[in-house]
């Protein structure tokens, strides 16, 4: 039995990375100009290509790729820990208005910034995000005190979204109007325009706290049980709740900050995981999970750029196509179990 | 004085003493005073409402308690490191586990947590003592089956076998046996009892069923509210009178009961 598990969940890591691969690759090379497999890799191995195609590859299509890679793992990644957090498979930072609370904040803050003509830099914006998502998780908190039933918590999350949302709207109405083309796209979700820059410190803010929650592993897994359960196993379970939504709030901001609130992808990828590996436990599922929502975005962002190309959808229209019926899905099957 | 203090504590594995207990400041139960050796089996009895569960999960560490202290092995369980307690105390409670896709095997290994490294993998070792709590429950062939899926009596045989593999010197049980049909309640009480008998395992329970609770436990604790009203073996303190008055059963059930031969205990 022991050996059919190790089987499955090898396969599934194999499953996993072969198609992040696969579709990173496609990442590159299809869009409105078509590039070789072969152009690719000469490029990448510092061969001689043509400047267009190099520019194309290096300076457009493989920032974002690296940037969906990041961003899609780090969304699965807070929607799994917010689903430990609340003991809830549809927990995620879209659905619990997480995200648009770190989106109001930008918004604010892109304002102001371009108001003073200052310049904005990734970090400001990162931390903007951050005290968003903080602050909307703080209701969200204070939400859990009154309410128990999950549906209930995330009818909640979803109104506490709309709210901020339309704080947004409000301010995007009132900024001047040079500033609103950017914000208007970004507010709704989308990967394109990203830099090497804006990619070295996602890069360094996700890695890290993906380290961090990977260390957590233990305890989480000892946190699924239950509060009262984890504590008798020595847990301190305050410091790990505390852990749990600074790192969650730290992932969800970094993906408001450069590519916006991009919706259902933290609530669908770690389900689909979940039930690729036919497990919950965290050491597999903490990488597993962000390899997943890379998957998902990769997957996502190539439609986005390509189905109705030369115009490009919002990376949400897609993702919400794809992850909002695996949401249905989990509400039906959880109305069965409990009888 | 504290002579004779020492001695108690030495002859006690687990002792409260001047124990209050309750939410927020409030006591619900005040003053417990007792001690158990090793190896016995203490039950707490009451009507509903009587702070039973809130004793429990204040020995448990579950909440904090509101004045008093408890000695476990004759050292204050309030002073001790979370570590410490978790490889001495296992814990059985009502709550319930929400977690999908746990298999019946992840919940025991669970257990194991205390005893493994950084990343918690489970040595050979944990393997064996996971294998041997589920078989001693008699859960061993429903390793590989998902927790949510099988019934309520596997579940708490489950969760026993869960304290097991932690290997613990006392196990806290609240109302283990209330959701469980009579052969289901034998078999986990004769459990528990092997337990105590071939493991030298303390047990703190807390029960409804008074017939059971007489005759498997080395002492009984009544709670009424707001205290501890008898302490002792089943013997000093399972009087019938006592129970009814314990209860609240007043003369017009006692009729009713007394009519149709319903035995109290």
């Amino acid at each position: 039995m022991e050996q059919k598990r190790r089987i499955r969940y090898t396969i599934s890591y194999l499953v996993l990375v072969l198609g992040i691969v696969l579709f990173f690759v496609l990442n590159v090379c299809i869009g409105s100009v078509k590039i070789s497999v072969s152009d690719m890799l000469a490029c990448l191995t510092g061969k001689d290509v043509t400047d267009s195609v190099s520019a194309i590859i290096l300076n457009i299509r493989l920032p974002r790729a690296v940037a969906v890679f990041i961003l899609g793992g780090a969304l699965s990644l807070a929607g799994y820990l917010l689903q430990t957090f609340f003991h809830n498979p549809i927990a995620g930072p879209f659905v619990l208005g997480i995200s648009s609370g770190a989106k109001m904040c930008v918004a604010l803050l892109m304002v102001f910034l371009l108001g003073h003509s200052i310049k904005i830099n990734s970090a400001s914006l990162i931390l903007a995000a951050f005290i968003g998502s903080m602050i909307s998780m703080g209701f969200v908190l204070l939400m859990t005190r009154k309410i128990h039933s999950m549906s209930m918590l995330v009818v909640c999350g979803v109104m506490i979204g709309y709210i901020c949302s339309a704080i947004t709207e409000i301010i995007i109405t009132f900024a001047s109007d040079s500033d609103i083309v950017n914000l208007h796209n970004w507010s709704r979700g989308s990967f394109s325009g990203m830099t090497w820059d804006n990619v070295k410190v996602m890069a360094i803010a996700v890695t890290t706290t993906f380290v961090v929650v990977f260390l957590l592993s233990k305890q989480l897994d000892a946190y699924t049980l239950g509060d009262s359960y984890a504590g008798n196993m020595g847990v301190n379970v305050r410091f790990l709740r505390v852990m749990i939504v600074i790192l969650s709030g730290i992932l969800s901001a970094c993906i408001v900050a450069f590519a916006g609130p991009i919706s259902f992808v933290g609530v669908a990828a770690p389900h689909l995981i979940k039930k690729l590996f036919g497990t919950i436990k965290p050491i597999l599922m903490i990488p597993a999970c962000f390899l997943g929502g890379s998957l998902f975005c990769l997957f996502c962002d190539l439609l986005a750029r390509n189905l109705f190309a030369p115009s490009e959808l919002n990376i949400s229209t897609v993702t919400a196509i794809f992850g909002a019926p695996v949401v249905i899905v989990i509400l039906a099957n959880a109305k069965k179990e409990k009888r | 004085m504290s002579d004779s203090r020492e001695e108690k504590m030495a002859d006690y594995y687990f002792q409260c003493e001047k124990l209050s207990v309750g939410y927020n400041g409030a006591a619900v139960v005040s003053r417990i005073d007792l001690g158990i050796e090793k190896g016995k089996i203490l039950t707490l009895i009451g009507p509903n409402g009587a702070g039973k569960s809130t004793v429990l999960k204040s020995i448990a560490r579950q909440l904090s308690v509101i004045e008093g202290s408890v000695f476990l092995d004759g050292k204050n369980l309030f002073e001790m490191s979370a570590k410490e307690v978790s490889t001495k105390m296992a814990v059985l409670l009502t709550e319930r586990i929400k977690s999908e896709m746990m298999t019946c095997g992840d919940i025991v290994s669970t257990g194991r947590y205390p005893y493994t490294g950084y990343f918690g993998v489970l040595g050979e070792a944990d393997k064996k003592a996971v294998k041997d709590a589920m078989e001693l429950v008699k859960v061993g062939d429903l390793a590989e089956r998902d927790f949510s899926a099988i019934s309520d009596g596997q579940r708490q045989r489950v969760m026993l076998a869960r304290a097991i593999a932690q290997e613990p010197e006392i196990i806290i049980l609240d109302e283990p046996t209330s959701f469980l049909d009579i052969r289901h309640k034998l078999e986990f009480l004769s459990v528990l009892e092997k337990m105590r008998d071939e493991k030298n395992v303390t047990v703190i329970m807390s029960m409804h069923e008074l017939d059971l609770a007489g005759r498997i436990s080395d002492r009984i604790l009544c709670l009424k509210g707001e205290y501890a009203d008898r302490f002792g073996t089943s013997e000093e303190v399972m009087e019938k009178d006592y129970i009814r008055q314990l209860f609240g059963i007043d003369d017009e059930m006692k009729e009713f009961a007394d009519a149709r031969g319903i035995q109290l205990f």
